[in-house]
């Protein structure tokens, strides 16, 4: 067992007094101030804070504390300490870095011997936390029920016996962890989550003719939850992580359906879960007419300004046996007007159309848009 | 039963819970009493899933799995009491330094006794996948079809009479299973690790044997149970399997009789060049004694029935893609000489010239009478259909009477002439295309 992180205690004036007993047996340092209280807080995910607490004995005048960390990723910068029992009275006098070393001196002054409880916290690098997540749903796809885990990761360099683990929210957690360890532990459960199951199939993502593509093109299909209180969440911040996904299957097992990664979702935001490809529902899309329609012309003749007047039409076809809510994402470019249109759509933006079509089992459904584009140059 | 390195090996803790376990006695080990593959076919993926029986104490107990040798995803691992779920509770799962093939569970129990328990992780080296061969009538008008799965285990692990499952569908995978089973550490670590400290995986190569097979219960094949749940379709082969590592197993998934099949012949010269490309056409439906489930991709062999005696002759191969139920199936075989499609412009001419205000041409209509002859030169009928790509979106097409019934529009600038020929037909026919060129194209 490697243990690099070593805080050492000596006196001014050259003495060493043997403190409270080593932590660790093959520690050789013999004033070793034994942790008391250590907080790792992984709240940040770029940065990890370790927060401990030791007793220094103190003895009247000034006192050395020694501080090296050979073999683990501190930042220098981050180190503090502070005295917890009589700030009043104890001082921090200075800061020393010797030459080469990963250690530092730091001078206390003292008018009285105390027994004095200090906390030194410092950034370590290579310990942090991943959440994960496990939905399971049942088979009628309207729930899901979310497990979250978190995974500790220490590769810091330092073994971590008992501490206390804080994230960002939710309660904290008793563990140790060695290092070169990785622990995985669950976060919470939520049960019964309302989600919604859309496929999804964007003009500018999916080929138009799938029958021409050597293998089948698949319509993504998504699930919707959203992290609000209403919907069975939005306590907190959930934080981006893999979602694994399974689905029972009605004979008391389950299939394993897919897995997304999510990013850091804000309570009352929708967040949505890649599972799979849907070869059930196809989309073909064609255009059908692509016309000019002359405005200006210049002194020679040429036209300088014209419209287009263009028809595109898209057939769904469900051959699932169940219904399908189907998203379809076109794009017209510019100013345009739109002539006349099957199906009710929404503007995402000025040139992103969106069309909820619910489809029945095994329907086919064809959508055409007629719209002009105006102005063209 | 622990004859390669999936194990699980079985201690009691009873202090307190401490990361030195370096004292914990690991002792029993319990076998497999039940194990369940589910393979996917669109990624290297099995979900694994068995039960073992183990012998716990109130308390703490701490579990240790090892997987030296296979192929397991560590981060999929898990472990859930079949019977008492809330009296045995898993508080977490350890991945200990340095040893890339082992996690140890602390699992709270309020039992004492024998808990069988259900253990479920992903691993890959097990594959599934389908293919077809279709032999063809003398006639070529109809087709048996069978088909068949072939499950091959490289896992690095034997598995004796598990119950196989095959999904057919296309999940969303982030990361490759084969690659997070050579991860050295399961997670990864903070920072990226220069590539040689990863851990290649020894291959272990391991004489393959059969294990003893059960006598078969039934003197037939076994069935394949298919069933839809979510975007996948799941195969249950009936009852369990034994595959060793190495080997590969063949199972039939169905076999229709009298399939009826259009041979279709299909000229697009932009895609295929002059030559006519043979589709073999039915529909994945019930008037084509199918359309039980979607025909999952995969290779497939065509031969025909050449005489009485049911002699073959080999037609192609082609590849198959997935084909949901009610889709229209076409496998393309291939070029075939026998089928020819000749288009010829016969005339060509240009008319209604306009003109700009300095008298420079700008605008004309050009027109082009085609002639079409097609050949069916093979002893069955044919179905061709020849796609014409146009050369721009401003035209007009007047069919011949000989095919004004076979002429669609596929889009702005495609169109398509579909006709029927009995065995050694020849047939011809014509159309007038007219072209709208510069000013043409917007005055009209």
């Amino acid at each position: 067992m490697r243990r690099a992180l070593i805080l050492c205690l000596s006196f001014a004036m050259g003495m060493v007094m043997p403190l409270s007993p080593p932590a660790e047996a093959r520690i050789k340092l013999v004033a070793l101030p034994q942790r008391e209280a250590t907080v790792v807080r992984l709240d940040n995910p770029s940065y990890t804070l370790v927060e401990e607490e030791r007793i220094l004995t103190l003895q009247k005048g000034t006192n050395q504390v020694d501080f090296s960390w050979k073999g683990v990723h501190i930042d220098p910068d981050s180190i503090r300490l502070k005295i917890l029992d009589h700030p009043e009275e104890v001082k921090l006098i200075s800061v020393a870095y010797p030459p080469d070393e990963a250690a530092l001196l730091w001078e206390v002054y003292t008018p009285r011997p105390y027994n004095e409880r200090v906390r030194i916290s410092y950034l370590l690098s290579n310990l942090d936390r991943l959440v994960t997540y496990e939905g399971l749903v049942p088979m009628d796809e309207r729930t899901m029920d979310l497990k979250s885990y978190i995974v500790l990761r220490n590769f810091s360099g330092e073994d971590f016996d008992n501490v206390t683990i804080r994230l960002d929210y939710g309660e904290s957690l008793q563990k140790g962890i060695r290092n070169e360890e990785t622990k995985r532990m669950l976060f919470f459960t939520r049960a019964r989550l309302p989600l919604e199951k859309v496929f999804t199939w964007n003009d500018r993502v999916q080929p138009w003719d799938p029958e021409k593509a050597a293998r089948n093109v698949g319509i993504p299909v998504y699930y919707t939850l959203s992290n609000t209180r209403e919907r069975g969440l939005g306590e907190h911040a959930l934080w981006g992580g893999k979602v694994r996904v399974y689905q029972e299957d009605g004979h008391g097992s389950t299939i394993f359906l897919g897995e997304d990664s999510i990013d850091l979702v804000p309570v009352g935001e929708k967040f949505r879960i890649y599972i799979g490809d849907s070869r059930d529902i196809v989309v073909t899309q064609r255009k059908m007419r692509d016309k000019r329609i002359v405005k200006e012309r210049n002194s020679a003749g040429r036209p300088v300004l014209y419209d287009t007047d263009e028809v595109i039409e898209a057939r769904i076809e469900n051959f699932k046996d169940a219904p399908a809510a189907l998203i379809l994402i076109e794009h017209i470019p510019g100013e345009w007007e739109m002539k006349s249109c099957t199906h009710p759509y929404k503007l995402k933006d000025f040139q992103t159309l969106e069309f909820r079509i619910e489809l029945k089992p095994k329907e086919k459904v064809t959508l055409t848009m007629h719209y002009q584009r105006r102005n063209l140059r | 039963m622990k004859r390669k390195s999936l194990g699980i090996l079985f201690g009691c803790l009873c202090m307190q819970i401490s990361t030195a376990w370096a004292g914990v006695d690991l002792v029993t080990l319990p076998g497999r009493e039940s194990v369940q593959l589910t393979i996917y076919n669109s990624a290297d993926l099995t979900l694994v899933r068995e039960v073992r029986r183990l012998t716990l104490r109130k308390g703490l107990n701490r579990l240790s799995f090892g997987w030296a040798n296979t192929l397991i995803d560590p981060t999929s691992l898990d472990i859930r009491a079949i019977d008492r779920p809330d009296a045995v509770r898993l508080l977490d799962v350890s991945y200990p330094p340095r040893i890339s093939t082992q996690a140890i569970w602390t699992v709270e129990s309020e039992i004492e006794g024998e808990v069988p328990v259900e253990i479920t992780f992903f691993t890959s080296g097990i594959r599934w996948r389908a293919f077809y061969v279709g032999t063809l009538s003398p006639d070529e008008k109809s087709m048996r079809l069978q088909g068949y799965v072939l499950v091959t285990n490289r896992s690095g692990e034997d598995y004796e009479d598990a119950q196989t499952r095959l999904v057919v569908g296309k999940i969303h995978l982030l990361d490759r299973i084969a690659e997070l089973a050579r991860r050295s550490a399961p997670y990864g670590r903070p920072m990226a690790l220069p590539r040689e400290e990863v851990a290649e995986r020894r291959k272990v190569y391991k004489t393959a044997r059969m294990l003893l097979e059960r006598p078969e219960a039934v003197g037939r094949p076994k069935e394949i149970l298919k069933e839809g749940i979510s975007e996948y379709y799941l195969y249950t082969i009936e009852g369990t399997e034994t595959i060793p590592d190495g080997w590969s197993k063949r199972l039939p998934s169905f076999n229709a009789v009298e399939v009826p099949v259009v041979g279709l012949y299909r000229y697009e010269e932009e895609r295929f060049g002059e030559e006519a490309i043979r589709f073999l056409s039915f529909k994945n439906d019930k008037e084509h004694n199918l359309g039980e489930t979607p025909l999952p991709e995969g290779s497939v062999k065509i031969f025909r029935q050449v005489d009485p005696d049911g002699h073959l002759s080999y037609q192609g191969e082609a590849r198959s893609k997935y084909i949901p139920v009610g889709q229209k199936v076409e496998w393309r075989l291939g070029p075939e000489p026998e089928v020819t499609v000749r288009p010829r412009m016969m005339r060509m001419r240009t008319e209604n010239f306009s003109f700009n205000k300095d008298r420079n041409i700008d605008g004309w209509e050009e027109l082009q009478d085609w002639e079409v002859e097609v050949k069916n030169h093979r002893d069955a009928p044919a179905r061709v259909e020849i796609i014409r790509n146009l050369k721009h979106g401003f035209w007009k097409l007047t069919p011949g009477k000989e095919i004004a019934r076979g002429f669609y529009k596929e889009d702005m600038d495609t169109v398509k002439f579909v006709l029927d020929l009995s065995r050694q037909e020849h047939k011809r026919f014509r159309y007038i295309l007219r072209y709208y060129e510069g000013e043409r194209r917007l005055r009209r």
